[in-house]
């Protein structure tokens, strides 16, 4: 068989596997009756019906009469793989005592050891993963994201901001280092009258405060 | 005449030309058209950033603010849309194609008079329509059981479904897949946390602003990074707003057409600006002289910004009278409501007429507040738009991620937009159009718990969704939409109105 529509071919296979995930994860819980319907009815009979859904996507891949490469988007098989290894060990390894966000682990359990390794090992599987898809920018802007949502609480709005718009603007094509000086002055200067003094979003402006 | 229509829209206007509530409408409408205008950054980010501040603001006053960034926002992206060809808004992304053309032959000026008229139009129709039909739809609303909430939020997605790009198959996958990411968390009725992994953080489930902030916020910056910056600002061309006796000829029949089609789809759940946009142009396009379409017709202008801010105002007709909420910033609506102690739904209109009159005075107000900005204004706006992309982008991920981050100040939150973004980028690759996602995501848990109740009560006989009147003919509606979608006529032509 001749894959005509590379994109139908891929998201027949995410729609596939999403339904599949839902599926069997709500196996977990009650099924309850038709009256009285547990918590597992309403989610499997929506992973079932996604499951055909992408399998007739999938199958159209193969008699579509629009043509798309199979070649998509750029895609790194051993990132993601790596990610799914690292992840999952980190998951199982911990259990429900992993937890990413709730009390900031810099300020708290930096020097403790234990929920640090698993902190670093989880986001090493989360970079592994969002860098095993798509452009270089991509990685850049959402890793910037990333980092902004963990070091605002202990490095401050003012450190957070320089580090997202250096990092995120390293991912454009066309970076500029003085317009970029100019830029961060600005948004650090904005966000501190706007988003704390203005609106008063309880955010600390330096580390440790 | 009806006098209790004139004495209610008396207490209205009493409300809102209040000194203070009409300070807080120039500013939603003032914040919704610069972020309108800004392209990546929408009402929903916005919104969600000033959510914890209406806290202390009195009730009525927090609503008329954030209702004007929202129709405000529809009319600062049609700016963007003529003079830049990129959507400020994603509902003016149909407004590119004449828009933009006509701005390329030196005629901009007319194509931003007729799009802030057409708008305007559109806003005062739209305004009466609400104040006409949410009332009787409210009591009928009351009438309203599990079942017909089910079918109805059933008619809604089937809606999105019919009216989203490309495949249809594609379109109810993203939404069923949508239904089941809103499932994530807390089950109200056992109290299991479903698909959290034991994560607490998910106990609570997905907020729609991460998935609606990742899959269009950080997605469209990925995407329009990746295609490289080809812009060309018509800043100097600007001349001569005044569109001529034959534009205003021209465009009236568009005008009208589109603030129909649009109002009609803003009721629908599901509907609202971006839908109405494109159901407006398509309809366009088939109607006399469809020659200059995609080379600088007016209607094509006029049409879909008519429609987007129609849909955008009626589609509070489905929060305020159902408590249903259409889409994302509808959702963000109730949650300013929530903060403020009230339950949306029918009772909002007879337990606090003065909010629900309020809202919709300020809604024309705002709407006259909105041409009086942007026709004398219009030069500011322009002088933003030659801000390059290399340095908006970093300022709108800045907003984007402040706008998460106080939701809950939750690290959490952001790195889940994060990967959210990264499925949005996927989804776009794939051609699978997000938007029905977005709706099936905030209906999901309503329409289990409505699903649930209505079995209960029927002790387990699923016919009772067809056999009750309203809920049957909601399904039945339903069910002819997708029929027609799937007529070979319609799909053909569907497939070439969607093809450009």
């Amino acid at each position: 068989m001749h894959i005509k529509n590379g994109k139908d071919f891929w998201a027949g296979l995410m729609f596939m596997g999403f339904g599949l995930a839902f599926t069997l994860v709500a196996l977990n819980y009650p099924m309850g009756s038709a009256v009285r319907m547990g918590p597992a009815y309403f989610p499997t009979v929506l992973g079932g019906m996604l499951v055909v859904l992408g399998a007739m996507v999938f199958f159209r891949a193969f008699v579509s009469k629009f043509e798309h490469p199979l070649k998509v988007f750029l895609f790194r098989p051993p990132l993601l793989i790596a990610a799914i290894v690292i992840g999952g060990a980190t998951y199982f390894a911990s259990g429900p005592a992993l937890t990413f966000g709730g009390e900031a682990y810099f300020a708290h359990n930096f020097f403790k050891g234990g929920p640090m390794v698993q902190f670093a090992l989880a986001g090493l599987a989360l970079l592994l993963f969002i860098g095993a898809f798509g452009p270089r920018s991509m990685f850049l802007i959402l890793l910037a994201v990333v980092i902004f949502g963990y070091a605002l609480k202990p490095l401050g709005l003012v450190l957070a901001t320089v580090i997202l718009i250096v990092v995120s603007a390293v991912g454009g094509h066309d970076f500029r280092k003085k317009e970029i000086v100019i830029l961060t002055i600005v948004l650090v200067i904005f966000g501190v009258f706007v988003f704390v003094k203005g609106l008063g979003l309880p955010f600390n402006l330096w580390p440790g405060e | 005449m009806d006098w209790a229509l004139v004495h209610n829209l008396g207490i209205g206007f009493g409300v809102a030309l209040s000194l203070q509530n009409l300070m807080y409408c120039f500013f939603g409408v003032l914040l919704g058209t610069l972020i309108g205008v800004l392209p990546g950054i929408g009402p929903v980010a916005t919104i969600a950033m000033l959510l914890p501040v209406t806290f202390n603001l009195s009730p009525i006053s927090a609503l008329i603010m954030l209702a004007g960034i929202y129709y405000g926002a529809q009319y600062g992206g049609s700016t963007t849309a003529i003079l830049v060809n990129l959507p400020g808004e994603s509902s003016s992304v149909i407004t590119c194609l004449d828009g933009y053309a006509m701005a390329r032959q030196g005629r901009a000026g007319p194509a931003l008079a007729i799009a802030a008229m057409g708008s305007f139009f559109a806003g005062c129709v739209a305004t009466v329509i609400i104040a006409l039909f949410a009332p009787p739809l409210a009591e009928v609303a009351l009438k309203f059981g599990p079942a017909e909430y089910f079918s109805l939020m059933v008619l809604g997605l089937v809606g999105a479904t019919v009216l989203a790009h490309g495949s249809l198959v594609k379109a109810i996958a993203m939404t069923i897949l949508g239904l089941l990411m809103g499932l994530v968390g807390t089950d109200v009725n056992s109290g299991i946390a479903r698909f959290s992994f034991g994560l607490s953080e998910l106990s609570d489930g997905i907020g729609f602003v991460i998935v609606a902030m990742g899959v269009f916020g950080f997605a469209e910056i990925i995407t329009n990074l990746e295609q490289g910056e080809a812009r060309d600002v018509f800043v100097n061309k600007v001349t001569g707003l005044m569109p001529t006796w034959k534009d205003l000829k021209d465009s009236s029949g568009a005008i009208l057409r589109g603030t129909a089609l649009g109002s009609a789809l803003g009721i629908l759940p599901g509907g609202g600006a971006l839908l109405s946009s494109f159901a407006a142009y398509t309809l366009e396009k088939k109607i006399g002289d469809t020659s200059k379409f995609g080379k600088g017709e007016i209607r094509g202008v006029a049409a879909p910004e008519s429609a987007n801010n129609a849909g955008a105002q009626t589609s509070f007709i489905p929060l305020l009278t159902l408590g249903i909420p259409s889409n994302p910033v509808m959702a963000l609506m109730i949650g300013a409501m929530m903060i403020q102690g009230i339950a949306p739904g029918p009772q909002v209109m007879t337990e606090r007429p003065e909010l629900f009159w309020g809202m919709i005075a300020s809604m024309w107000i705002g709407n006259l507040m909105l041409v009086i900005l942007n026709l004398p204004l219009i030069g500011m706006w322009v002088k933003l738009l030659t801000v390059p992309y290399r340095l908006l982008y970093p300022s709108i991920l800045l907003f984007c991620c402040v706008g998460v981050y106080s939701l809950s100040n939750q690290p959490f939150d952001v790195m889940l937009t994060a990967i959210y973004g990264l499925l949005g980028y996927i989804f776009v690759k794939l051609e699978c159009e997000p938007a029905p996602l977005i709706l099936g995501f905030i209906l999901g848990p309503l329409m289990e718990e409505n699903l649930r109740r209505a079995m209960l009560l029927s002790r387990g006989d699923p016919s009772v969704f067809v056999t009750k009147p309203i809920s049957g003919v909601l399904l039945g509606i339903a069910l002819v939409l997708l029929l027609i979608t799937l007529a070979p006529a319609v799909r053909k032509t569907r497939e070439v109105a969607f093809q450009e």
